[in-house]
């Protein structure tokens, strides 16, 4: 049965879909982000980055835009071997996926009870999970699917990058749970708000950085995108309109990725509350907190690209089960010992 | 896995105008095979066509971009000894200071290639800004950023310009404090040296068995350079060491490179300070004598042979060049054989190869 809902729940529920966290909210996220990552990584390497496109005077503000535009407008080109049923799917799957997990993160609660989130579900974690798990396939698809050699080598470089990061990936969840006991982003948010997580577990927050770089083959860990052995990897076939769904998707993965470490470790929404946006409503103030934490882990994992070389495929394996994964292994050690002094300090469980 | 020929190039972001034959097997080059002659222009038969004079600037295109005044020392010198000309002393110090700064430009290219190589795109742009320090002061000097016909048949075609000397005195201060931070972003960096250590080892006794040359070679451990060995022009007269590397993989064989500019450094301060005063050029006759003569002189990427026959014309008979890209080539093969994918731009950049020596 369908519940009956009332004008103001519409009104909440179109917003939450098509503004913030839902369509608006990642587009804009990853334009804003690839235009500061060219004006950030150029000025590291004393370049300008782009410049004439936009309103404000020298800062090239519109340059993804002006990108996106040319691309929408050039020919799709599908190789004659290429399987085209999965070849012409992948793109959209990519996108679609990659924004999906945007859906079940808790973004500020509401003042009269509930959380500012498109789909509430107590098993959130787990949700997201599984859908981080279904980009490398999709990513081995496409490679698979464009019969092309450069793309198949990028595909398979994929698939090994895969058993890299996601156990580590996994086993440093596990001691977020244990410290939380809940599967519920947002009861894990409210477990933070006497203490983060990135205090008590530092180890793990590092281990999940590291992996999280690795999942969204960011520089050092971008083996699988290596322009300089493998062309482009997985997508090189793509052309027009499909290329920029690839690129978009990669951003739309960054913004679900730094929402679920901030959710995770570094107290969500928690913060002392902004007076000019608590009169608007409690929720702005939260989601300005969110945002901000947001807005540094992004910098953090964008600055990889201008100061690491990419490391090779053996030696990202090597460090995912050698360092890695002891080290999430001794933080969730570390955190059964000690869950027992900690559990009762932390506020909401 | 059965094995996937892979062509690599000369479409491909770091191959230039090469193409590699790969035998893949999974993530493992079994062999590699190099396609040489997409830039073959034929300038050894060219130049049979040309006077000597007119042989000049395009002697210079064999290696253009990076290092022409080495390119053409050795195609004077070998024409200056048939002619039994005495070329002026100033004329020699400015040769030398322009074959010196071509030098530096040259190894700063290699570094930026061999960063992008591994991935790691700020240290292109950094050694290229530097680059252009070096490239304005070769204008002061030459006239030209890139293709200079700085030095000719007697002598070089310009004297120094006013204030040229404090110019590159403080460059090169500027410079020699600035390679500090390349060490910090390039070598220093552990994942740096994860990427290039160990990777394309090339033994002292391969080395020599296989004719590498210049810094190459050096890198492997073998103390040679064409610039203490044989000295031409006034090489002989400055103090500098020759910088070798220790196991001769791609990571010394760059550290080489880093140390080399220091001491190009060196000599272009003792030649900016000793050089005398006098005219910088001396009138040569366009006929050359009958004879033949092999020269050879150390350029950037190392040896760079000459063997011209001169049968009494304005136009030589037969001109053969031994460009050390096309010499260092043949290591390529002989490194990558069962190597991971991702070494390979490694162990092609680190070789610093340039597509357009390697054909002529």
């Amino acid at each position: 049965m369908i519940p009956i809902l009332s004008f103001s729940e519409i009104i909440e529920l179109i917003l939450k879909v098509l503004i913030f966290p839902g369509l608006a909210f990642p587009l804009l996220f990853a334009m804003i982000v690839i235009w500061f990552e060219r004006k950030f990584l150029a000025r590291i390497m004393l370049r300008i980055g782009p410049l004439h496109v936009g309103p404000l005077n020298r800062t090239g503000l519109f340059q993804p835009i002006a990108d996106f535009l040319k691309l929408i407008q050039k020919e799709i080109i599908v190789p004659d071997n290429a399987y085209k049923i999965l070849y012409n799917a992948a793109p959209i799957i990519a996108s679609i996926v990659a924004s999906m997990s945007v859906a079940f993160i808790p973004y500020a609660p509401k003042p009269d009870g509930g959380y500012w989130m498109i789909y509430y579900t107590p098993w959130s974690l787990l949700v997201i999970l599984a859908i981080f798990t279904a980009r490398p396939f999709i990513m081995v698809g496409a490679g698979w699917a464009s019969n092309s050699k450069y793309c198949t080598l990028g595909a398979i470089r994929a698939a090994l990058q895969l058993l890299a990061y996601e156990v580590p990936i996994a086993l440093s969840l596990v001691s977020i749970v244990i410290m939380s006991r809940t599967f519920d982003l947002a009861k894990i948010v409210e477990a933070q708000s006497s203490i983060w997580f990135i205090i008590l577990q530092p180890i793990g927050f590092i281990v999940i950085l590291i992996a999280m770089m690795a999942e969204l083959s960011r520089r050092p860990f971008d083996i699988p995108l290596a322009e300089q052995e493998v062309v482009f990897g997985w997508p090189t076939e793509y052309t027009g309109t499909q290329f920029a769904l690839v690129m978009v998707s990669e951003y739309f993965d960054l913004c679900a990725v730094t929402s679920l470490i901030t959710v995770l470790f570094l107290g969500g929404w928690s913060g002392p509350a902004i007076p000019i946006l608590n009169d608007v409503s409690p929720i702005l103030s939260g989601v300005f907190w969110f945002l901000l934490k947001m807005a540094i882990l992004t910098v953090i994992i964008i600055m990889g690209r201008g100061i690491y070389p990419r490391l090779r495929i053996d030696q990202l394996l090597d460090a995912g089960w050698t360092l890695l994964i002891p080290l999430a292994i001794i933080q969730i050690i570390i955190t059964l010992f000690t869950a027992q002094w900690w559990i009762p300090l932390l506020g909401g469980v | 896995m059965s094995i996937m020929k892979l062509s690599m190039g000369p479409q491909h972001p770091i191959t230039g105008h090469f193409r590699f034959i790969l035998d893949v097997d999974g993530d493992l080059v079994l062999k590699l095979e190099p396609d040489i002659g997409y830039t073959h222009r034929g300038i050894e038969k060219l130049a049979e066509k040309r006077t000597y004079l007119q042989n000049l600037p395009l002697i210079e295109r064999v290696n253009s971009y990076c290092d022409s005044v080495g390119t053409m020392l050795g195609y004077l010198e070998a024409i200056e000894e048939l002619m039994g000309l005495e070329v002026p002393e100033r004329a020699k110090y400015l040769r030398v200071i322009a074959a010196e700064l071509n030098r530096i430009a040259s190894h700063l290219y290699a570094a930026c290639l061999f960063s992008v190589a591994t991935g790691l795109e700020t240290m292109l742009m950094w050694p290229i800004n530097d680059r252009e320090l070096i490239l304005d002061l070769l204008e002061k000097l030459t006239g030209q950023r890139i293709t200079y016909t700085y030095p000719t048949i007697g002598g070089v075609r310009f004297d120094m310009s006013e204030g040229f000397k404090e110019e590159a005195l403080k460059r090169l201060d500027y410079l020699e404090k600035r390679t500090e931070d390349y060490y910090k972003m390039l070598l220093w960096n552990h994942t740096f040296q994860i990427r290039a250590k160990n990777v394309g080892i090339l033994k002292p006794s391969d080395a020599i068995r296989l004719g590498i040359v210049g810094p190459n070679l050096r890198a492997s451990g073998v103390k040679a350079d064409v610039r203490k060995d044989e000295p031409y022009e006034v090489y002989d007269r400055f103090d500098f060491s020759i910088p070798t590397g220790k196991n001769g993989d791609s990571y010394d064989r760059l550290e080489v490179r880093f140390k080399e500019v220091e001491q190009s450094i060196n000599i272009l301060r003792q030649a900016i300070k000793d050089i005398p005063k006098g005219p910088i050029k001396k009138w040569a006759p366009p006929i050359v004598p009958k004879g033949e003569v092999y020269t050879r002189v150390e350029a950037a990427r190392g040896e760079f042979g000459y063997y011209i026959v001169a049968d009494g014309t304005m136009k030589p008979y037969r001109l053969k060049m031994s460009p050390p890209s096309f010499r260092n080539l043949i290591a390529l093969p002989y490194l990558c054989r069962n190597v991971p994918l991702a070494d390979v731009p490694v162990i092609y950049i680190s070789l610093d190869l340039i597509p357009m020596d390697v054909d002529r």
